[in-house]
């Protein structure tokens, strides 16, 4: 009987583990096909990029192996410390536009009254206006002639022309101006959905209490938006840290660099070099991956924190 | 994870990644069909639909009919440098493509053009080709691809802006600028007459640099020495560089005859010409696809020789070429060399004499400028320019005057013809971009030490590594 028992534990058992590898794998197979593409597009030629960068490249055919010699060429190119100070600029700055204006206007379209609706949809249109388009739109809102939108405004109110993007001082801010405009709408939707878990009765609590809207907005909409905004925090860093097709479609890294950062000068190793730079493109890609590599165990130790959190 | 599952996981994984990892490490690498036919691929097949395709078509045939050994497969692919040498490395290139004289050396050099000495010898070519031009594209000695059209680096002007400058010779032949100071003198004149830029001189994108080769060479520079070893040394520190650096920033900051912006790729180059925004640029005589672009009316565009510089006359050579993969064999290459003779021969013959008259008249249907001339790619005596240049006089559709300096400067060149930099040409044109962007963004830049620091940049970044 107490065999009979066991016997029958066991079969229960192996039946339950079958059932749920059986619907593991379903799970596993759907993903497959992702996980392929993976595999082709993006690890495997990280893999290979990485090997590579230690090889003598002859365009995409590898030669001799030469340890380090790419990473030093790379890092004593004479421009490397410039790339690199204007990538962090370009960091710094989209921080300072881009990162809690999205917050503080979701948190005024949450307070107003009228006009929610709309103001809303306003303010995400840009985000659905094809990106080359919208890098056109701002290359004429910057012409530093008559004809450039903002030179017009200042003509009106009596002040000279200015270069903007010519401008070496002004140029990282001009494009990082122009990102966040263009990215606003969907971060501001981000923090606005995360207004709407907050809870009401600490909003009414709060009124009832006497706080104005800035108190309410600092002991209430504050710890509701904290996780969403310190993981863009990180998020923004990492994205932008990699920024090409600003400087590659509106200034060419112009004026004289001043705004070629290390993913334009990625770009320029791999494409525009006759086929050269491949073996410095990919150690440069090495470099600016163990920097975001970096960056995101800090995103995950961040996303495991405030998930614990909860 | 159950271990089980693990383990499936596993072995599909490694079962997927083994084969995409040897994906194209199998493939057929006989080029013969089933019938024994040499199979070759086309590349520049002109798309369905387009006016070109007709051509094409009557060309294919042409061919098929009269190389039944052959199994032709047009492909619809054009040149793309950003995808270029990834395709070459997985042996993807057609058989027989466009691209410009520039890839040429670049794609020999890294092990990715096929060597045509043999097969070019074989097909008598000997002695038929422009032997300046062959050079240009010879890295080592052997042929690695056959020209088929070369211009050399002149001056556009736009007609209607010069005729309101006084710029026009009675018979509508716009004035030559002869040198670099003259050609400054017609841009204030233009400026002050229009209000418009007198010219607008490339600064991004490599652009710059390259324009501003023929210009520093005028003036006696040169940029890069062999040393006996076999390396190379920068040489563009110098005074003459720093006269030409000089001229390029008086144009912004004592003529003031540029556009105000100062960051100008080839798109906005022609965009601004093209528009009436500015009078003159320098380019090649084959611009005028990018200028219809902007629908800019032929009747406005004219194009003559470049202004010579204090030290000499000389102008840019660049041209279109077929090239073939190196992986091509010799049946193939054979097969190739007679797909180009279709269109391309120093002799003419009946099918030759059907596609260039067929292509000049899709031309001129398609509105596109027909009456600037090339430079020959045959020795002088070729029986196909003579023909040719009969055939593009024959079906002109610009007056004559606004192009007729150019087609002399090309017909009979007083210039030197200088192929551009064999080595690290990019690289020089980029480093060359960032200095005129310094010297028309700063009022004070000192042009000696800009060059001075561009030089050593060019040294340690580039021909040092080479």
């Amino acid at each position: 009987m107490k065999l009979s028992k066991n016997k029958g534990a066991v079969s229960v058992s192996a039946t339950k583990r079958k059932m749920k590898i059986r619907n593991d794998i379903n799970g596993w197979l759907f993903l497959l096909p992702t996980v392929i593409m993976l595999y082709i597009l993006i690890w495997r030629p990280t893999v290979l990029g990485a090997v590579w960068s230690f090889f003598k490249m002859h365009a995409y055919t590898v030669g001799d192996f030469i340890g380090l010699d790419n990473f030093k060429m790379v890092i004593n190119h004479s421009r490397f410390w410039q790339m690199m100070s204007n990538t962090l600029m370009y960091v710094f700055w989209s921080l300072v536009i881009g990162f809690l204006p999205p917050a503080i206007i979701a948190i005024m379209i949450n307070e107003v009254v009228y006009f929610k609706q709309s103001t809303r949809i306003l303010i995400y249109v840009p985000t659905i206006i094809p990106g080359i388009v919208a890098y056109l739109m701002w290359t004429y809102i910057y012409a530093p002639d008559n004809t450039g939108l903002l030179n017009m405004l200042l003509s009106k109110i009596g002040i000279a022309p200015y270069e903007w993007l010519n401008d070496a001082k002004f140029t990282i801010a001009g494009l990082n101006i122009q990102s966040a405009w263009k990215n606003m709408g969907s971060a501001m939707l981000l923090y606005y959905a995360c207004l709407q878990g907050a809870s009401i009765e600490l909003y009414e609590a709060a009124i009832l209490d006497g706080a104005g809207m800035f108190r309410r907005a600092w002991t209430v909409t504050r710890p509701a938006l904290s996780a969403t905004l310190l993981l863009n925090f990180v998020n923004q860093i990492i994205s932008v840290f990699q920024a090409l097709d600003a400087p590659l479609v509106m200034t060419g890294g112009g004026p004289n660099g001043a705004s070629a950062n290390l993913g334009f000068q990625l770009y320029q190793y791999a494409f525009n070099s006759g086929g050269r730079g491949t073996g410095q493109a990919m150690a440069l890609g090495v470099i600016i991956f163990v920097v975001l590599l970096v960056a995101t165990l800090f995103y995950f130790w961040i996303n495991k924190r405030i998930e614990d959190s909860y | 994870m159950n271990t089980n599952l693990k383990r499936v996981l596993a072995v599909m994984l490694c079962l997927v990644m083994s084969v995409t990892l040897f994906v194209g490490c199998g493939k057929d690498t006989s080029d013969k069909d089933e019938q024994g036919r040499t199979m070759i691929t086309v590349g520049n097949y002109p798309a369905e639909g387009t006016p070109k395709r007709e051509t094409f078509d009557a060309r294919l045939a042409a061919y098929n009919a009269a190389n039944p050994d052959v199994a032709v497969t047009p492909l619809e692919w054009s040149f793309d440098l950003k995808a270029f040498y990834s395709q070459a490395a997985g042996g993807q290139l057609p058989t027989v493509f466009n691209a410009n004289f520039t890839e040429v050396n670049p794609a020999a050099q890294a092990g990715y053009a096929a060597d045509l000495t043999k097969v070019l010898k074989k097909r008598g070519y000997d002695g038929q080709f422009n032997q300046q031009i062959l050079d240009a594209l010879s890295p080592d000695g052997k042929i690695y691809s056959f020209p088929i059209s070369s211009y050399i680096v002149g001056l556009w002007c736009n007609i209607d802006l010069f005729e309101k400058a006084g710029l026009m010779q009675e018979d509508g032949t716009p004035m030559q600028p002869k040198t670099w100071d003259e050609l400054a003198q017609f841009a204030v004149k233009i400026k002050e007459a229009t209000g418009k830029a007198g010219i607008v001189m490339a600064s991004n994108s490599n652009v710059g640099g390259w324009l501003f080769t023929p210009l520093a060479w005028s003036y006696g520079v040169e940029f890069m020495k062999q040393n006996e070893d076999g390396t190379y040394t920068a040489t563009f520190n110098s005074p003459e560089a720093a006269a030409a650096l000089q001229f390029v920033k008086d144009l912004k900051w004592k003529y003031d005859v540029l556009p105000a912006d100062t960051l100008v790729d080839n798109n906005k180059k022609f965009q601004l010409f093209a528009t009436g925004e500015a009078a003159m640029f320098l380019d090649a005589g084959d611009s005028a696809p990018r200028l219809l672009q902007y629908d800019m009316d032929i009747n406005d565009m004219g194009v003559m020789a470049l202004p010579a510089g204090p030290a000499k006359h000389v102008t840019l050579l660049g041209g279109y070429t077929y090239m073939m993969p190196s992986n091509a064999t010799d049946d193939q290459l054979d097969a190739a060399v007679r797909w180009i003779e279709t269109e391309y021969k120093s002799k003419v013959d009946d099918v030759v004499k059907e596609t260039k008259t067929k292509d000049i008249e899709t031309q001129v249907a398609d509105g596109q400028l027909v009456g600037i001339k090339s430079m020959s790619v045959w020795s002088n005596d070729s029986e196909f320019v003579k023909w040719n240049n009969a055939l593009i006089d024959k079906y002109t559709n610009i007056n004559p005057n606004h192009v007729k300096l150019y087609n002399e400067f090309v017909a009979n060149c007083p210039a030197e013809i200088r192929p551009e930099e064999r080595i690290c040409a990019q690289e020089l044109y980029g480093i060359l971009d960032n200095c005129i962007q310094e010297v028309w963004s700063d009022k004070n830049a000192d042009v000696v030490k800009v060059l001075e620091k561009a030089n050593s940049d060019f040294q340690n970044d580039y021909l040092n590594n080479f």
